[in-house]
């Protein structure tokens, strides 16, 4: 069932890709149609059954008990004040996702991993965490202007210095924000970091054409691995 | 609608839809391409912005620095920072238009392309949103030139499709124009025969259309053949073959009346022993051999001489109507000559006394009896002189003959247009009561008192001095003068010797394409021996003539009938009968049944036959009956 609407999916990703190049002119109409039923209606909310059914068919039970606590800790942290929504899911991923580099869990240099896989593998890198994070605070109602992903130069002592990611909070755009780290097991004002440097912050504004739910007809999309992600994250259900 | 003209619809038609088609899609695909590279540009540039801004102090001017330069040396509409609560810290915006494409065309392919955005940090604070978008207006004009540049190569290729298109129909349909230049002839009445085509459906046709042009002038051959028979059995004598008396007579009397021939001439006559003393001499069947073998010898006495036609009038007695010789002597001698070295050494044995020739001159209008008892008694002159004798004699009282070099002074003023006049005579319809149209006959004013000439006297001298071409040029103008001034259509006759002038032909063409109007109101006729002398240039003639919307007939016709099949094909507007049939056709029921036939024929295939030299209105609706369209002559005027 899953399967074969998958298979649904990426077949209308190609038709519509076909009518975007102005190759089949005639079929926009329907496609579009087609497309508002099949990926609109069905991404207009986190579809936490498909994720559960995923995590259980890829990666088995432990995984999808994750998932499931995952949903619980949504749905228990809705109604929350933003300052413990933060704590709740710093602290549900601190402390049920262990640290792996890609190359260990992934086989690969570098792999930005959806929160899915995240939860799947049950491990993840700094860029992992900081997403799946993210995309909490924000499916729990967090504003996008107020997160952040921080890349962020780490030296702790007189340790090597190394490249780490982390997620920040702004509760006023003007304020200094508040860091959710998976390296530090609380959420601390960026003053108390000083072990960290910040080079570079991005979030998702601006990433979509024309107020567009899914950038999927856009081949560039693939090209970035920050649009990837949040490419393949729809793909497994997500909406935020 | 012509088979090019749909082709050429066919292949416009074609090319708007295949290029529409093909501009619809190449369009859309190049915008969606643009779409995206420009999309991508303005992420990747606003990330890398704000990335190298990020890492710089945050102070005002090296933000505006560093704004500018990426913006003046880069291709944007605008690059903004705005801060976080709002607030616009640097802005670049392009103030220029990228002209090149009409709004119309930029209004229908609208390019949406996102902003870039990126966020500067300073330090753990964010210090502003980068915003920026590149330069779009280009793509309106490279697509614009792009649509243009395909416009212009489909219709290039439209035109060379529909140039080639064009001559591959052409050659396809090459074997259809013959078709339809067929029918199109026979519509004309001209019946001719095309080659058969290669292609079978048309070979079928042609086929067809030439079974039946052969079939109708089969008819018609078989047709002429039957009348000529009959003509000649009613017009000439059975055992010599040449014109029976009252045809011979008949023929006198129109060059005595008509205007076809000189005013004056020389009739011969010729006895041979009565008939009846040679029949007990010779026996019955050497009698015919010796009259046939005379008669062969008048007969060709006349080749070459127009109007010259000889007769037999009595048993033994036969006449030869000379209008051609100057003196009454040249031709009794010519005649004399002729028989005495021809006829009379196989006879001599058996009939020393053979013959005897009287000749006289004749004058227009001299009654057929006063001219007959003078040449009988030239003849009587001439037995009293001797056998094989002959006594001319000419006219004493005959005003003396015009000197050549007078003729060509009056003739070559004539040419230039003074001179001459024309004299009309009416052509009435065969119930006498519409006229179809005048004839016109020209006359040359011989001095200052005005004196005319008819035509038959100074064109045989001016056709000697080939000047025919501008006297009948000189006709055709004042023909149309008179059109223009007068209702009615006027024939022109033209001269034998004229049709054959190219130089005329090409002249009175332009003439007349000068006149279209006249045209269709002019009559153009050539005597009957002209035709068939100078068959071809005629048929060139009646086919520019008729091209510029004159008519065309023949005139004095019927004398040569056994080659008249030559006309069927010509598409002949009307034919006008020898006087000599029409001459006494009330008392001739062979002419009656002859002419009855041949205007059948001549209907058949669409020629309007008129009968000439007409003496007695009462003949009018004998004439009518059978089958005459219309008729002309003293009695009608």
């Amino acid at each position: 069932m899953l399967q074969a609407r998958r298979v649904l999916q990426q077949c209308l990703w190609q038709l519509q890709r076909l009518v975007r190049r102005g190759r089949l002119v005639g079929l926009g109409v329907v496609v579009a149609a087609l497309l508002a039923l099949g990926l609109g209606f069905g991404l207009a909310a986190t579809d936490y059954d498909r994720m559960l059914n995923l995590a259980q068919q890829q990666y088995g039970a432990p995984a999808a008990q994750t998932v499931a606590a995952w949903r619980k800790l949504i749905e228990e942290s809705a109604a929350l004040a933003e300052a413990d929504k933060l704590n709740k899911v710093n602290t549900f991923f601190n402390r049920r996702v262990l640290y792996k580099s890609d190359m260990e869990v992934y086989k690969v240099e570098d792999y930005w991993a959806t929160p899915l896989e995240f939860m799947g593998h049950g491990a993840g890198d700094c860029e992992d965490f900081s997403i799946a994070k993210y995309i909490t605070l924000r499916i729990l109602g967090v504003p996008n202007e107020r997160l952040r992903l921080i890349y962020v130069r780490y030296q702790s002592g007189n340790t090597a210095p190394i490249a780490h990611m982390v997620l920040g909070y702004y509760a006023q755009p003007l304020d200094e924000p508040v860091i959710l780290d998976n390296m530090v097991s609380s959420v601390r004002p960026a003053s108390m970091r000083p072990d960290l440097s910040p080079v570079y912050s991005f979030n998702s504004d601006g990433l979509w054409v024309g107020g567009a739910t899914t950038s999927s007809a856009d081949p560039t999309a693939r090209l970035s691995r920050w649009r990837d992600v949040l490419e393949r994250m729809r793909q497994d259900g997500l909406a935020f | 609608m012509s088979l090019i003209k749909q082709l050429w619809i066919a292949i416009i038609l074609v090319m708007t839809m295949a290029f529409a088609a093909s501009t619809v899609t190449s369009v859309l695909s190049a915008r969606q391409y643009l779409q995206q590279q420009l999309q991508v540009k303005n992420m990747d540039n606003a990330t890398a912005l704000a990335l190298s801004l990020t890492q710089l102090p945050k102070d005002p001017v090296m933000m505006e620095l560093q704004v500018a330069a990426q913006f003046d040396a880069g291709h944007y509409r605008f690059i903004r920072i705005v801060s976080p609560t709002g607030e616009k810290l640097v802005e670049r915006v392009f103030e220029g238009k990228i002209e090149g494409a009409p709004a119309w065309f930029a209004n229908l392919i609208p390019i949406v392309v996102q902003p870039g955005q990126a966020l500067i940090q300073d330090n753990w604070k964010q210090y502003g949103l980068l915003t920026l978008a590149s330069q779009e207006q280009y793509v309106y004009k490279s697509l614009w030139e792009g649509t243009l540049e395909l416009l212009l190569w489909f219709v290039l290729g439209g035109i060379a499709t529909g140039v080639a298109g064009t001559f591959l129909l052409r050659y396809i349909t090459r074997p259809l124009n013959d078709v339809v230049g067929q029918a199109e002839a026979i519509s004309e009445r001209r019946f001719v025969l095309i080659p058969e085509p290669h292609t079978p459906e048309l070979r079928a046709l042609a086929r067809g259309m030439n079974d039946m042009v052969n079939r109708l002038k089969a008819m018609f051959n078989e047709e002429s053949a039957r009348l000529d028979a009959l003509r000649k059995k009613v017009n000439r004598d059975a055992v010599t073959g040449l014109s029976s008396r009252e045809y011979f007579m008949a023929h006198l009397r129109e060059v005595l009346t008509g205007e076809q021939f000189a005013a004056s001439g020389s009739l011969v006559l010729v006895r041979l022993m009565d008939l009846n003393e040679l029949n007990a001499i010779l026996g019955r069947q050497a009698t015919d051999s010796l009259l046939k073998e005379v008669g062969t010898e008048l007969y060709e006495s006349g080749n070459g001489r127009i109007g010259q036609r000889a007769g037999r009038v009595k048993g033994a007695e036969f006449a030869v109507v000379c209008p051609s010789h100057e003196t009454a002597l040249a031709a009794a001698q010519e005649i004399h000559d002729r028989l005495l070295n021809q006829v009379l050494p196989r006879w001599k044995d058996q009939v020393p006394d053979l013959f005897h020739i009287g000749a006289v001159r004749y004058r227009r209008e001299q009654s057929i009896g006063s001219l007959m008892s003078s040449a009988d008694e030239a003849l009587a002159k001439a037995a009293n002189k001797g056998t094989n004798t002959f006594e001319a004699v000419d006219d004493a009282q005959a005003k003396p003959a015009i000197a050549a070099e007078t003729w060509r002074n009056l003739l070559t003023e004539a040419a230039r247009g003074d001179r001459l006049a024309l004299s009309f005579f009416p052509v009435m319809s065969g119930d006498g009561k519409q006229l179809l149209h005048r004839e016109s006959a020209v006359r040359l004013k011989m001095d200052e008192a005005g004196t005319l000439m008819s035509a038959g006297d100074f064109m045989p001298m001016a056709a000697q001095l080939n000047l025919t071409a501008p006297l009948d040029l000189g006709v055709v103008n004042m023909a149309i003068a008179h059109l223009q001034s007068n209702s009615g259509d006027v024939a022109v006759n033209l001269s034998a010797e004229t049709i054959a002038d190219f130089h005329f032909r090409n002249e009175l063409a332009l003439l007349l394409k000068a006149q279209p109007d006249a045209c269709k109101r002019l009559l153009f006729e050539v005597p009957e021996y002209g035709v068939f002398r100078q068959f071809d240039a005629f048929r060139d003639l009646a086919r520019t003539l008729k091209a510029l919307g004159c008519r065309v007939g023949v005139e004095y016709f019927g004398q040569r009938f056994a080659e008249s099949d030559k006309l069927a094909d010509l598409a002949l507007d009307y034919i006008k009968v020898h006087p000599s049939y029409v001459r006494g056709i009330a008392d001739n029921n062979g002419n009656q049944e002859f002419l009855t036939g041949l205007c059948k024929v001549a209907h058949a295939i669409g020629i309007t036959v008129l009968a000439l030299g007409v003496e007695r209105p009462e003949d009018l609706a004998l004439l009518a009956k059978l089958g005459f369209d219309g008729a002309t002559g003293p009695g009608i005027r």
